[in-house]
Protein backbone atom coordinates (compact mmCIF):
# COMPACT_ATOMS: atom_id res chain seq x y z
CA UNK A 1 0.00 0.00 0.00
CA UNK A 2 2.72 2.75 1.21
CA UNK A 3 4.73 1.39 -2.07
CA UNK A 4 1.63 2.22 -4.30
CA UNK A 5 0.71 5.64 -2.53
CA UNK A 6 4.21 6.36 -2.93
CA UNK A 7 4.94 5.36 -6.82
CA UNK A 8 1.42 6.40 -7.28
CA UNK A 9 2.00 10.71 -7.51
CA UNK A 10 4.95 9.69 -9.13
CA UNK A 11 3.79 7.85 -12.22
CA UNK A 12 0.67 10.34 -12.24
CA UNK A 13 3.49 13.18 -12.72
CA UNK A 14 5.52 11.93 -15.67
CA UNK A 15 2.37 10.94 -17.07
CA UNK A 16 0.85 14.55 -16.90
CA UNK A 17 4.02 15.68 -18.19
CA UNK A 18 4.61 13.80 -21.02
CA UNK A 19 1.03 14.04 -22.02
CA UNK A 20 1.22 17.68 -24.12
CA UNK A 21 3.76 15.51 -26.39
CA UNK A 22 1.94 12.16 -26.61
CA UNK A 23 -1.05 13.76 -27.85
CA UNK A 24 -1.70 13.76 -31.55
CA UNK A 25 -3.34 17.41 -31.68
CA UNK A 26 -3.24 20.90 -30.33
CA UNK A 27 -6.94 20.77 -29.45
CA UNK A 28 -5.97 17.86 -26.99
CA UNK A 29 -3.70 19.65 -25.15
CA UNK A 30 -5.93 22.57 -24.56
CA UNK A 31 -8.86 20.01 -23.19
CA UNK A 32 -5.52 18.42 -21.27
CA UNK A 33 -4.89 22.24 -19.93
CA UNK A 34 -8.54 22.66 -19.15
CA UNK A 35 -8.78 19.56 -17.24
CA UNK A 36 -5.71 20.06 -15.49
CA UNK A 37 -6.74 24.01 -14.76
CA UNK A 38 -10.18 22.21 -13.10
CA UNK A 39 -8.35 19.63 -11.20
CA UNK A 40 -6.39 22.39 -9.77
CA UNK A 41 -9.33 24.42 -8.78
CA UNK A 42 -11.22 21.63 -7.44
CA UNK A 43 -8.15 20.73 -5.03
CA UNK A 44 -8.32 24.18 -4.16
CA UNK A 45 -11.54 24.09 -3.52
CA UNK A 46 -11.31 20.86 -1.14
CA UNK A 47 -9.22 22.62 0.79
CA UNK A 48 -12.40 24.14 2.33
CA UNK A 49 -14.79 21.97 1.09
CA UNK A 50 -13.42 18.70 2.25
CA UNK A 51 -11.91 19.23 5.47
CA UNK A 52 -14.67 21.48 6.92
CA UNK A 53 -17.87 20.07 4.76
CA UNK A 54 -18.46 24.02 4.07
CA UNK A 55 -19.90 23.77 0.42
CA UNK A 56 -18.91 27.41 -1.06
CA UNK A 57 -20.37 28.34 -4.52
CA UNK A 58 -18.83 31.33 -3.78
CA UNK A 59 -15.38 29.96 -5.41
CA UNK A 60 -16.62 31.67 -8.80
CA UNK A 61 -16.08 35.00 -7.49
CA UNK A 62 -12.15 34.36 -6.56
CA UNK A 63 -11.86 32.50 -9.99
CA UNK A 64 -13.65 35.85 -11.63
CA UNK A 65 -11.97 37.95 -9.14
CA UNK A 66 -8.38 36.36 -10.15
CA UNK A 67 -9.27 36.81 -13.40
CA UNK A 68 -10.12 40.30 -13.52
CA UNK A 69 -7.50 41.21 -11.01
CA UNK A 70 -4.81 40.07 -13.33
CA UNK A 71 -5.92 41.54 -16.28
CA UNK A 72 -6.55 44.92 -15.19
CA UNK A 73 -3.28 44.88 -13.56
CA UNK A 74 -1.64 43.64 -16.92
CA UNK A 75 -4.08 46.14 -18.77
CA UNK A 76 -4.76 49.40 -16.82
CA UNK A 77 -1.06 49.24 -14.80
CA UNK A 78 1.18 47.91 -17.61
CA UNK A 79 2.04 45.07 -14.41
CA UNK A 80 4.29 42.11 -15.68
CA UNK A 81 1.91 39.32 -16.05
CA UNK A 82 3.81 37.23 -13.11
CA UNK A 83 3.82 40.06 -11.04
CA UNK A 84 0.51 40.85 -11.54
CA UNK A 85 -0.92 37.29 -11.09
CA UNK A 86 0.76 37.00 -7.78
CA UNK A 87 -0.94 40.66 -6.75
CA UNK A 88 -3.81 39.79 -7.98
CA UNK A 89 -4.07 36.25 -6.23
CA UNK A 90 -2.96 38.01 -2.49
CA UNK A 91 -5.51 41.15 -2.85
CA UNK A 92 -8.25 37.75 -3.26
CA UNK A 93 -6.98 36.37 -0.86
CA UNK A 94 -6.87 39.57 2.01
CA UNK A 95 -10.87 39.67 0.45
CA UNK A 96 -11.88 36.20 0.58
CA UNK A 97 -10.22 36.33 4.42
CA UNK A 98 -12.61 40.16 4.90
CA UNK A 99 -15.64 37.63 3.25
CA UNK A 100 -15.02 34.54 5.03
CA UNK A 101 -15.24 36.71 8.59
CA UNK A 102 -18.31 37.37 7.87
CA UNK A 103 -19.33 34.57 5.77
CA UNK A 104 -18.45 31.30 8.10
CA UNK A 105 -20.56 32.35 11.08
CA UNK A 106 -23.29 30.55 9.19
CA UNK A 107 -23.83 26.90 8.22
CA UNK A 108 -25.08 24.29 6.14
CA UNK A 109 -27.87 25.23 3.74
CA UNK A 110 -27.18 29.24 4.78
CA UNK A 111 -23.45 29.31 3.79
CA UNK A 112 -24.36 28.45 0.54
CA UNK A 113 -26.79 30.64 0.12
CA UNK A 114 -24.46 33.61 1.31
CA UNK A 115 -21.55 32.05 -1.17
CA UNK A 116 -24.09 32.47 -3.96
CA UNK A 117 -24.97 35.65 -3.28
CA UNK A 118 -20.94 36.81 -3.28
CA UNK A 119 -20.80 35.70 -7.14
CA UNK A 120 -24.08 37.58 -7.71
CA UNK A 121 -23.00 40.33 -6.23
CA UNK A 122 -18.97 40.13 -7.70
CA UNK A 123 -20.68 39.75 -11.46
CA UNK A 124 -23.07 42.88 -10.96
CA UNK A 125 -19.90 44.95 -9.14
CA UNK A 126 -17.70 43.74 -12.24
CA UNK A 127 -20.41 44.46 -15.21
CA UNK A 128 -21.39 47.34 -13.61
CA UNK A 129 -18.33 49.37 -13.31
CA UNK A 130 -17.90 49.59 -16.87
CA UNK A 131 -15.13 52.29 -17.19
CA UNK A 132 -12.66 50.17 -15.30
CA UNK A 133 -14.16 46.54 -16.31
CA UNK A 134 -15.32 47.03 -19.70
CA UNK A 135 -18.61 46.31 -18.63
CA UNK A 136 -20.65 43.61 -20.06
CA UNK A 137 -18.43 43.75 -22.96
CA UNK A 138 -15.62 42.15 -21.39
CA UNK A 139 -11.73 42.74 -20.99
CA UNK A 140 -9.07 41.99 -23.58
CA UNK A 141 -5.89 40.64 -22.19
CA UNK A 142 -2.94 40.79 -24.09
CA UNK A 143 -1.47 37.08 -24.53
CA UNK A 144 2.20 36.99 -21.78
CA UNK A 145 3.86 34.67 -25.08
CA UNK A 146 3.28 36.87 -28.25
CA UNK A 147 6.10 35.23 -29.83
CA UNK A 148 4.23 31.61 -29.66
CA UNK A 149 1.27 30.59 -31.75
CA UNK A 150 -2.04 29.35 -30.01
CA UNK A 151 -0.77 25.63 -29.75
CA UNK A 152 2.23 26.65 -28.18
CA UNK A 153 0.40 28.61 -25.80
CA UNK A 154 -1.65 25.70 -24.46
CA UNK A 155 1.59 23.80 -23.91
CA UNK A 156 2.68 26.33 -21.67
CA UNK A 157 -0.57 26.90 -19.95
CA UNK A 158 -0.73 23.12 -19.53
CA UNK A 159 2.25 23.23 -17.36
CA UNK A 160 1.58 26.35 -15.53
CA UNK A 161 -1.83 24.48 -14.79
CA UNK A 162 0.44 21.76 -13.37
CA UNK A 163 2.13 23.71 -11.68
CA UNK A 164 -0.71 25.24 -9.75
CA UNK A 165 -2.24 21.73 -9.27
CA UNK A 166 1.33 20.10 -7.74
CA UNK A 167 1.21 23.20 -5.48
CA UNK A 168 -2.34 22.22 -4.64
CA UNK A 169 -1.82 18.67 -4.32
CA UNK A 170 0.86 19.52 -1.89
CA UNK A 171 -0.70 22.29 0.25
CA UNK A 172 -4.07 19.99 0.92
CA UNK A 173 -1.50 16.97 1.36
CA UNK A 174 0.50 18.98 3.91
CA UNK A 175 -2.99 20.31 5.49
CA UNK A 176 -4.44 16.65 6.21
CA UNK A 177 -1.05 15.88 7.99
CA UNK A 178 -0.90 18.41 10.50
CA UNK A 179 -3.25 19.59 13.87
CA UNK A 180 -4.43 22.07 11.66
CA UNK A 181 -6.09 19.61 9.51
CA UNK A 182 -7.33 17.42 11.97
CA UNK A 183 -9.01 20.76 13.63
CA UNK A 184 -10.49 21.24 10.31
CA UNK A 185 -11.46 17.86 9.82
CA UNK A 186 -13.30 17.95 13.23
CA UNK A 187 -14.92 21.03 12.36
CA UNK A 188 -16.86 19.14 9.25
CA UNK A 189 -17.61 16.19 12.09
CA UNK A 190 -19.08 18.05 15.22
CA UNK A 191 -18.22 22.08 15.17
CA UNK A 192 -19.15 22.67 18.33
CA UNK A 193 -17.66 19.45 19.74
CA UNK A 194 -14.17 20.60 18.13
CA UNK A 195 -14.77 23.55 19.77
CA UNK A 196 -15.76 22.88 23.19
CA UNK A 197 -11.79 20.82 22.40
CA UNK A 198 -10.45 24.25 22.29
CA UNK A 199 -10.49 24.53 18.72
CA UNK A 200 -10.76 28.23 17.52
CA UNK A 201 -13.51 27.13 14.34
CA UNK A 202 -14.13 30.34 13.03
CA UNK A 203 -10.11 31.33 12.71
CA UNK A 204 -9.44 27.63 11.30
CA UNK A 205 -12.53 27.78 8.30
CA UNK A 206 -11.63 31.93 7.90
CA UNK A 207 -7.95 30.26 7.30
CA UNK A 208 -9.09 27.66 5.23
CA UNK A 209 -11.45 29.73 3.05
CA UNK A 210 -8.71 31.89 2.24
CA UNK A 211 -6.19 29.39 1.64
CA UNK A 212 -8.71 27.85 -0.94
CA UNK A 213 -9.34 31.28 -2.43
CA UNK A 214 -5.69 31.79 -2.70
CA UNK A 215 -5.20 28.97 -5.54
CA UNK A 216 -8.49 29.52 -7.21
CA UNK A 217 -7.61 33.23 -7.66
CA UNK A 218 -4.14 32.26 -9.61
CA UNK A 219 -6.26 29.69 -11.52
CA UNK A 220 -9.03 32.87 -12.32
CA UNK A 221 -5.57 34.47 -13.27
CA UNK A 222 -3.58 31.57 -15.30
CA UNK A 223 -6.66 31.57 -17.01
CA UNK A 224 -7.29 35.20 -18.03
CA UNK A 225 -4.04 35.04 -19.31
CA UNK A 226 -4.19 31.92 -21.32
CA UNK A 227 -7.92 33.01 -22.93
CA UNK A 228 -6.97 36.97 -23.53
CA UNK A 229 -10.60 37.37 -23.01
CA UNK A 230 -12.76 37.99 -20.22
CA UNK A 231 -16.63 37.61 -20.27
CA UNK A 232 -18.15 38.45 -16.47
CA UNK A 233 -21.22 36.08 -17.45
CA UNK A 234 -18.81 32.92 -17.96
CA UNK A 235 -15.98 33.94 -15.17
CA UNK A 236 -18.54 34.59 -12.45
CA UNK A 237 -20.55 32.14 -13.54
CA UNK A 238 -21.90 29.54 -10.69
CA UNK A 239 -21.44 27.07 -13.17
CA UNK A 240 -17.40 27.03 -12.29
CA UNK A 241 -18.32 26.58 -8.61
CA UNK A 242 -20.38 24.04 -9.36
CA UNK A 243 -17.83 21.85 -11.34
CA UNK A 244 -15.46 22.37 -8.35
CA UNK A 245 -18.17 20.89 -6.19
CA UNK A 246 -19.16 18.00 -8.66
CA UNK A 247 -15.52 16.54 -9.19
CA UNK A 248 -14.76 17.03 -5.37
CA UNK A 249 -17.81 14.97 -4.50
CA UNK A 250 -16.96 12.45 -7.35
CA UNK A 251 -13.82 11.87 -6.53
CA UNK A 252 -14.09 11.74 -2.73
CA UNK A 253 -13.24 15.22 -0.59
CA UNK A 254 -11.93 13.31 1.55
CA UNK A 255 -8.92 12.17 0.02
CA UNK A 256 -6.18 13.87 -1.72
CA UNK A 257 -6.17 12.34 -5.42
CA UNK A 258 -10.38 12.90 -4.88
CA UNK A 259 -10.70 16.20 -6.95
CA UNK A 260 -8.05 15.50 -9.64
CA UNK A 261 -9.68 12.21 -10.06
CA UNK A 262 -13.09 14.18 -10.43
CA UNK A 263 -11.99 16.16 -12.83
CA UNK A 264 -10.34 13.85 -14.95
CA UNK A 265 -13.72 12.04 -15.20
CA UNK A 266 -16.09 15.36 -15.83
CA UNK A 267 -13.93 17.99 -17.71
CA UNK A 268 -13.29 15.75 -20.37
CA UNK A 269 -16.79 14.37 -20.52
CA UNK A 270 -17.86 17.72 -20.59
CA UNK A 271 -15.75 18.60 -23.82
CA UNK A 272 -17.10 15.83 -25.50
CA UNK A 273 -20.90 16.65 -25.37
CA UNK A 274 -19.71 19.88 -25.98
CA UNK A 275 -18.26 18.22 -29.28
CA UNK A 276 -20.88 15.49 -29.55
CA UNK A 277 -23.87 17.94 -28.94
CA UNK A 278 -22.92 21.30 -30.26
CA UNK A 279 -23.37 24.27 -27.82
CA UNK A 280 -26.81 23.31 -26.44
CA UNK A 281 -27.40 23.34 -22.83
CA UNK A 282 -27.39 19.62 -23.09
CA UNK A 283 -24.46 18.99 -21.36
CA UNK A 284 -25.30 20.91 -18.32
CA UNK A 285 -28.29 19.01 -18.12
CA UNK A 286 -25.64 15.70 -18.07
CA UNK A 287 -23.58 17.26 -15.49
CA UNK A 288 -26.93 18.42 -13.36
CA UNK A 289 -27.63 14.77 -13.68
CA UNK A 290 -24.34 13.35 -12.43
CA UNK A 291 -24.15 15.55 -9.40
CA UNK A 292 -27.67 14.61 -8.41
CA UNK A 293 -26.87 11.02 -9.04
CA UNK A 294 -23.32 11.46 -7.11
CA UNK A 295 -25.20 12.93 -4.03
CA UNK A 296 -27.62 10.54 -3.85
CA UNK A 297 -25.96 7.25 -4.49
CA UNK A 298 -22.39 8.01 -3.70
CA UNK A 299 -22.18 10.98 -1.33
CA UNK A 300 -18.52 10.00 -0.05
CA UNK A 301 -17.09 9.51 -3.83
CA UNK A 302 -15.39 7.02 -6.23
CA UNK A 303 -12.36 6.86 -4.11
CA UNK A 304 -13.75 6.41 -0.87
CA UNK A 305 -15.99 3.12 -2.18
CA UNK A 306 -12.81 1.61 -2.78
CA UNK A 307 -10.72 2.67 0.13
CA UNK A 308 -13.62 1.92 2.53
CA UNK A 309 -14.50 -1.50 0.65
CA UNK A 310 -11.10 -2.51 0.78
CA UNK A 311 -9.77 -1.81 4.26
CA UNK A 312 -13.03 -2.87 5.78
CA UNK A 313 -14.37 -1.87 9.33
CA UNK A 314 -10.81 -0.43 11.25
CA UNK A 315 -10.35 -2.85 13.92
CA UNK A 316 -10.63 -6.01 11.75
CA UNK A 317 -8.91 -8.10 13.81
CA UNK A 318 -9.83 -7.16 17.94
CA UNK A 319 -10.79 -9.65 19.84
CA UNK A 320 -13.71 -9.80 21.94
CA UNK A 321 -11.69 -9.55 24.99
CA UNK A 322 -9.96 -6.41 23.37
CA UNK A 323 -13.22 -5.03 22.32
CA UNK A 324 -14.34 -5.04 26.18
CA UNK A 325 -10.93 -3.66 27.28
CA UNK A 326 -10.99 -0.17 29.10
CA UNK A 327 -15.07 -0.95 29.76
CA UNK A 328 -14.90 -3.98 31.72
CA UNK A 329 -11.74 -4.19 33.92
CA UNK B 1 -12.77 29.33 43.97
CA UNK B 2 -12.84 27.31 40.45
CA UNK B 3 -16.09 27.88 39.24
CA UNK B 4 -18.50 30.67 40.57
CA UNK B 5 -22.01 31.70 38.91
CA UNK B 6 -23.74 34.69 39.64
CA UNK B 7 -27.71 34.78 38.76
CA UNK B 8 -27.35 33.01 35.53
CA UNK B 9 -31.00 33.16 33.62
CA UNK B 10 -31.45 31.81 30.16
CA UNK B 11 -35.25 31.43 28.10
CA UNK B 12 -36.03 29.88 25.25
CA UNK B 13 -38.92 31.13 24.02
CA UNK B 14 -41.40 31.23 27.08
CA UNK B 15 -39.59 28.49 29.09
CA UNK B 16 -37.11 29.49 31.59
CA UNK B 17 -34.59 26.67 31.49
CA UNK B 18 -32.21 28.77 34.13
CA UNK B 19 -33.46 30.90 36.96
CA UNK B 20 -31.20 33.16 38.19
CA UNK B 21 -28.62 30.05 39.25
CA UNK B 22 -25.88 30.97 41.77
CA UNK B 23 -23.83 28.27 42.20
CA UNK B 24 -20.15 28.06 44.02
CA UNK B 25 -17.94 24.78 43.33
CA UNK B 26 -15.80 23.07 45.85
CA UNK B 27 -12.59 23.90 44.54
CA UNK B 28 -10.36 19.90 43.76
CA UNK B 29 -13.53 18.21 44.20
CA UNK B 30 -15.98 15.96 42.51
CA UNK B 31 -18.88 18.13 42.76
CA UNK B 32 -22.29 16.19 41.60
CA UNK B 33 -25.27 18.43 39.73
CA UNK B 34 -28.30 16.71 39.92
CA UNK B 35 -32.03 17.20 39.28
CA UNK B 36 -35.18 16.50 37.58
CA UNK B 37 -35.42 15.95 34.09
CA UNK B 38 -35.76 19.34 32.09
CA UNK B 39 -34.36 20.94 35.77
CA UNK B 40 -31.80 23.30 33.71
CA UNK B 41 -28.46 20.87 34.32
CA UNK B 42 -27.51 20.91 30.68
CA UNK B 43 -28.63 24.37 29.88
CA UNK B 44 -26.09 25.30 33.48
CA UNK B 45 -23.58 23.26 31.56
CA UNK B 46 -23.77 24.83 27.83
CA UNK B 47 -23.86 28.63 29.86
CA UNK B 48 -20.52 27.61 31.89
CA UNK B 49 -18.58 26.19 28.59
CA UNK B 50 -20.02 28.99 26.20
CA UNK B 51 -22.50 27.07 23.70
CA UNK B 52 -24.80 29.06 24.98
CA UNK B 53 -25.22 32.66 25.66
CA UNK B 54 -27.18 33.51 29.09
CA UNK B 55 -29.90 36.18 29.30
CA UNK B 56 -28.29 37.81 32.38
CA UNK B 57 -25.94 36.84 35.10
CA UNK B 58 -22.25 35.94 35.05
CA UNK B 59 -19.85 32.98 35.10
CA UNK B 60 -16.57 33.56 37.03
CA UNK B 61 -13.60 30.75 36.76
CA UNK B 62 -10.82 31.76 38.92
CA UNK B 63 -12.15 34.84 39.30
CA UNK B 64 -12.27 35.83 35.86
CA UNK B 65 -15.29 36.82 34.15
CA UNK B 66 -15.57 34.44 31.62
CA UNK B 67 -19.31 35.17 30.24
CA UNK B 68 -18.98 35.49 27.15
CA UNK B 69 -16.07 34.10 26.16
CA UNK B 70 -16.44 32.01 22.56
CA UNK B 71 -15.92 27.90 23.80
CA UNK B 72 -12.48 27.73 22.32
CA UNK B 73 -11.54 30.21 24.81
CA UNK B 74 -13.17 28.87 28.03
CA UNK B 75 -11.44 25.49 26.89
CA UNK B 76 -8.26 27.72 26.77
CA UNK B 77 -8.98 28.53 30.41
CA UNK B 78 -8.92 25.41 31.77
CA UNK B 79 -12.06 23.74 31.53
CA UNK B 80 -13.16 20.51 29.72
CA UNK B 81 -16.60 18.80 28.94
CA UNK B 82 -17.93 16.26 28.23
CA UNK B 83 -21.74 15.98 26.01
CA UNK B 84 -24.98 14.22 27.76
CA UNK B 85 -25.10 11.85 23.81
CA UNK B 86 -21.71 10.89 23.74
CA UNK B 87 -19.73 12.98 20.84
CA UNK B 88 -16.50 12.05 19.20
CA UNK B 89 -15.47 12.59 15.70
CA UNK B 90 -16.91 9.51 13.82
CA UNK B 91 -14.53 9.33 10.89
CA UNK B 92 -11.19 10.39 12.77
CA UNK B 93 -8.92 7.81 14.24
CA UNK B 94 -8.54 7.68 18.09
CA UNK B 95 -5.55 8.83 17.71
CA UNK B 96 -6.59 12.00 15.94
CA UNK B 97 -9.59 12.49 17.83
CA UNK B 98 -6.72 12.75 21.14
CA UNK B 99 -4.50 15.38 18.87
CA UNK B 100 -7.85 17.78 17.74
CA UNK B 101 -7.78 19.18 21.20
CA UNK B 102 -5.87 22.56 21.24
CA UNK B 103 -4.36 24.06 24.56
CA UNK B 104 -3.42 27.51 23.29
CA UNK B 105 -3.40 29.05 19.34
CA UNK B 106 0.30 28.95 18.29
CA UNK B 107 1.07 28.86 14.96
CA UNK B 108 4.07 26.43 15.27
CA UNK B 109 1.82 23.98 16.83
CA UNK B 110 -1.06 24.07 14.37
CA UNK B 111 1.21 23.31 11.59
CA UNK B 112 3.33 20.61 13.77
CA UNK B 113 2.50 16.98 11.26
CA UNK B 114 0.11 14.96 13.60
CA UNK B 115 3.11 12.85 14.27
CA UNK B 116 4.73 15.38 16.46
CA UNK B 117 6.30 12.78 18.94
CA UNK B 118 5.39 14.75 22.41
CA UNK B 119 1.93 14.96 21.42
CA UNK B 120 1.32 11.63 20.24
CA UNK B 121 2.58 10.45 23.17
CA UNK B 122 0.55 12.28 25.37
CA UNK B 123 -2.39 11.04 23.32
CA UNK B 124 -1.36 7.62 23.55
CA UNK B 125 -0.22 7.84 28.01
CA UNK B 126 -4.51 8.99 28.40
CA UNK B 127 -5.51 6.18 25.87
CA UNK B 128 -3.35 4.07 27.91
CA UNK B 129 -5.50 5.27 30.79
CA UNK B 130 -8.82 4.36 29.39
CA UNK B 131 -7.46 0.81 28.33
CA UNK B 132 -8.30 2.03 24.54
CA UNK B 133 -4.72 2.00 23.52
CA UNK B 134 -4.99 -0.63 21.11
CA UNK B 135 -7.45 1.38 19.46
CA UNK B 136 -5.40 3.93 17.97
CA UNK B 137 -5.52 3.54 14.28
CA UNK B 138 -9.42 2.84 14.08
CA UNK B 139 -11.78 5.09 13.17
CA UNK B 140 -13.90 6.28 16.07
CA UNK B 141 -17.19 5.17 14.65
CA UNK B 142 -16.04 1.99 14.87
CA UNK B 143 -15.81 1.61 18.80
CA UNK B 144 -18.20 0.25 20.63
CA UNK B 145 -20.57 3.02 22.70
CA UNK B 146 -18.54 2.40 26.09
CA UNK B 147 -15.41 2.99 24.26
CA UNK B 148 -16.42 5.97 22.70
CA UNK B 149 -17.43 6.79 25.95
CA UNK B 150 -14.11 6.46 27.41
CA UNK B 151 -12.50 8.51 23.99
CA UNK B 152 -14.50 11.38 24.73
CA UNK B 153 -13.44 11.73 28.18
CA UNK B 154 -9.53 10.64 27.14
CA UNK B 155 -9.52 13.88 24.11
CA UNK B 156 -11.37 16.14 26.70
CA UNK B 157 -8.16 15.12 29.25
CA UNK B 158 -5.98 15.90 26.04
CA UNK B 159 -6.64 19.76 26.62
CA UNK B 160 -5.19 19.42 30.26
CA UNK B 161 -8.66 20.92 32.04
CA UNK B 162 -8.20 21.89 35.73
CA UNK B 163 -11.92 21.82 35.56
CA UNK B 164 -13.46 19.00 33.99
CA UNK B 165 -17.48 19.13 33.57
CA UNK B 166 -19.18 15.71 32.90
CA UNK B 167 -22.85 15.24 31.25
CA UNK B 168 -24.30 11.90 32.19
CA UNK B 169 -20.82 9.64 31.80
CA UNK B 170 -23.10 6.86 32.92
CA UNK B 171 -25.96 7.65 30.42
CA UNK B 172 -26.48 4.38 28.24
CA UNK B 173 -23.45 2.39 28.98
CA UNK B 174 -23.23 -1.18 31.35
CA UNK B 175 -22.78 -1.59 35.06
CA UNK B 176 -19.09 -2.21 34.84
CA UNK B 177 -18.17 0.50 32.37
CA UNK B 178 -20.42 2.92 35.18
CA UNK B 179 -17.36 1.54 37.90
CA UNK B 180 -14.84 2.06 35.63
CA UNK B 181 -15.68 5.97 34.64
CA UNK B 182 -16.83 6.62 38.28
CA UNK B 183 -13.09 4.99 39.84
CA UNK B 184 -11.34 7.55 36.93
CA UNK B 185 -12.92 10.36 37.81
CA UNK B 186 -11.54 9.55 41.53
CA UNK B 187 -8.38 9.07 40.06
CA UNK B 188 -8.33 11.94 37.87
CA UNK B 189 -9.60 13.94 40.96
CA UNK B 190 -6.43 12.74 43.20
CA UNK B 191 -4.61 14.21 40.52
CA UNK B 192 -5.98 17.43 41.23
CA UNK B 193 -8.69 18.22 38.69
CA UNK B 194 -11.81 19.36 39.60
CA UNK B 195 -14.53 17.85 38.55
CA UNK B 196 -18.62 19.01 38.07
CA UNK B 197 -20.73 15.63 37.14
CA UNK B 198 -24.30 15.87 36.06
CA UNK B 199 -25.63 12.39 36.72
CA UNK B 200 -29.08 10.54 36.86
CA UNK B 201 -27.53 7.61 38.31
CA UNK B 202 -28.06 8.26 42.14
CA UNK B 203 -25.83 5.23 43.15
CA UNK B 204 -22.89 6.90 41.12
CA UNK B 205 -23.44 10.39 42.51
CA UNK B 206 -23.43 9.31 46.24
CA UNK B 207 -20.76 7.45 45.73
CA UNK B 208 -18.30 9.33 43.68
CA UNK B 209 -19.45 13.05 44.55
CA UNK B 210 -18.05 14.56 48.03
CA UNK B 211 -20.34 17.74 47.13
CA UNK B 212 -23.24 17.83 45.33
CA UNK B 213 -26.16 20.69 44.41
CA UNK B 214 -29.32 20.05 43.34
CA UNK B 215 -31.44 21.99 40.52
CA UNK B 216 -35.13 22.68 40.16
CA UNK B 217 -36.65 24.50 38.01
CA UNK B 218 -33.28 26.09 36.66
CA UNK B 219 -31.70 27.14 40.10
CA UNK B 220 -30.00 25.29 43.31
CA UNK B 221 -32.49 24.22 45.74
CA UNK B 222 -29.82 22.50 47.58
CA UNK B 223 -26.15 21.73 48.25
CA UNK B 224 -24.22 20.16 50.45
CA UNK B 225 -22.69 16.35 51.36
CA UNK B 226 -24.36 13.35 49.63
CA UNK B 227 -25.34 12.01 52.93
CA UNK B 228 -26.95 15.46 53.61
CA UNK B 229 -28.94 15.81 50.35
CA UNK B 230 -30.06 12.15 50.32
CA UNK B 231 -32.33 13.05 53.43
CA UNK B 232 -33.14 16.76 52.29
CA UNK B 233 -36.86 17.56 51.93
CA UNK B 234 -36.71 20.20 49.57
CA UNK B 235 -34.57 17.39 47.14
CA UNK B 236 -36.86 14.63 47.91
CA UNK B 237 -40.32 17.26 47.12
CA UNK B 238 -38.54 17.84 44.02
CA UNK B 239 -37.65 14.15 42.74
CA UNK B 240 -40.39 12.33 44.61
CA UNK B 241 -43.32 14.90 44.90
CA UNK B 242 -42.71 14.31 48.70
Amino acid sequence: MHTVSRVLPLLLAALAIAYPWAVPNYYLVYAGALTVMYAAMSTSWNLLGGFTGYVSLGHSAFFGLGAYGTGLLVVRLGVPWAVALLVSALLVTVFAVGVGIAAVRVRGASFVIVSLALVSMMNLVVQGWRSLTGGSTGLQVPSPFPGLHRGQTHIVFFYLFLALLALALLSWWYVSRSRFGAGLRAIREDEDKAESLGVPTAAYKVAAFALSALFVALAGGLYALWFGSLDPIFVFSILIASFMVLMSLLGGVRHLYGPLLGALIVAPAGEYFLIALGETQIHLTATGLVLVLVVLFMPDGILARFTRRRAGPSIPDESAGQRLQGVTR
Amino acid sequence: MSLRTEGLTKAFGGVLAVNGATVELRDGAVNGLIGPNGSGKTTFFNIVTGLVRPDSGRVLYRDRDITRHAPHRIAHAGIGRTFQLCRIFPRLTVLENMLVAVRRTRLRELLAGLRDKGEVERARHWLRRMGIEHLEDAEARDLSYGQQKLLELAAVLMAEPDLVLLDEPAGGVNPALIDRIAALVRELNAEGRTFLVVEHNMDMVMGMCDHVIVFDRGAPIAAGPPALIRQDPRVLEAYLGV
